[in-house]
């Protein structure tokens, strides 16, 4: 998707913020985020990770610097294993002009050979948050994957996409959103966050309910 | 049907834990990386053959009550998992065999028993 359609659908929904959650890699954070700024729409980093069980992670974090430092630690655990365009699609960079920059070699779509829990403890370790995607989804769903929570690993937040709230989720927050990978996706789910201001720290105190905020969402 | 400990042997299977019921009979197998859907299926008796070394294959050992789980292809789980295995009495067994090798060799031992 180019960093102007998600822009441009974003704030036609009506959408305020959006999160960019490439598959393994964050390269196109600064671009959009440039774009939103532009346009008015609040940003923060992200990248959806695939374990070495085929979870999905999603991974928030308030600055390029954090996301990329997170992503290049992952890229040498993702298998040198050559992207396939005509299988899996280009995997492309481009810029504001939406020039192909450069193209990516190795296969994002792969999983990498993190545990659920160690790609968890990295994203920390770079002030990031961790959110387990589509929990309740048959496939890369950390449900249907591992059959219920590891012991080993926190998530106050996760990110459910059917209308039901799976009991194991217990007094979890929960997001919901889009995981466009069209333009005309984005804004299919929405979440809406009370906080003070946009940051992985306050969307932590809106998931404990600190002095006022909260985490709402609802399957549109 | 077998005995566990005989298909340990036939298989040339590696332990990885001693504390569990190696006399326990095995009928069938299930061969599944994915928790949840072993959660639904898996039958007492079954062996499950498995690469996914995530700590919750103990506890999905233990609930489903299979006979034992074969790490298979050369996959051993951290140390932890195997020490929470020994703990609870789930028996963990691997080969370097691939998961198609180990299946072919297992139904046709359990198939070769039956009348």
């Amino acid at each position: 998707m180019s960093p102007r359609a998600i822009v441009d659908a974003a704030v036609n929904s009506g959408i305020d913020l959006i999160a960019l959650t490439d598959h393994n890699t964050c390269v196109m954070g600064p671009i959009v985020a440039h774009t939103a700024e532009k346009a008015g729409l609040a940003f923060l980093y992200g990248i959806e990770l695939q374990t070495r069980e085929e979870v999905h992670l999603l991974a928030y974090f308030n600055d390029a610097n954090a996301c990329n430092a997170l992503s290049e630690e992952v890229y040498a655990h993702l298998p040198d294993v050559k992207n396939d365009p005509k299988y899996f699609g280009d995997q492309v960079v481009v810029d504001e002009q939406e020039n192909i920059v450069r193209t990516e070699e190795r296969l994002l779509l792969n999983s990498i050979t993190l545990s659920l829990e160690d790609a968890t403890q990295r994203v920390r370790a770079h002030g990031g948050l961790p959110v387990p995607a589509h929990i309740d989804r048959g496939v890369f769903s950390l449900l249907g994957q591992l059959g219920f929570f590891p012991e080993n690993a926190q998530f106050p937040i996760v990110e459910v996409w059917g209308a039901t709230i799976p009991n194991e989720c217990g007094k979890r927050a929960v997001f919901r959103s889009s995981d466009a990978h069209e333009p005309e996706q984005i804004g299919r789910r929405t979440t809406i966050i009370t906080m003070e201001r946009v940051s992985v720290e306050e969307i932590l105190l809106a998931a404990a309910g600190v002095d006022g905020r909260s985490i709402r969402s609802e399957e549109s | 049907m077998m005995r566990l400990t005989d298909v340990v042997a036939a298989l040339e299977l590696r332990p990885l834990t001693n504390n569990g019921e190696f006399e326990s009979d095995v009928i069938s197998a299930l061969v599944c990386d994915l928790l949840s859907v072993v959660l639904a299926k898996a039958q007492e008796s079954d062996l499950w053959i498995t690469i996914q070394r995530h700590q919750n294959i103990v506890a999905v050992a233990k609930v489903t009550s299979v006979a034992g789980v074969i790490l298979a292809d050369g996959v051993v789980p951290e140390q932890r998992v195997i020490d929470k295995a020994s703990q609870e009495g789930v028996i963990l067994l691997a080969t370097d065999k691939p998961a198609f090798a180990v299946c072919g060799l297992l139904f046709a031992l359990l198939n070769s028993e039956k009348g």
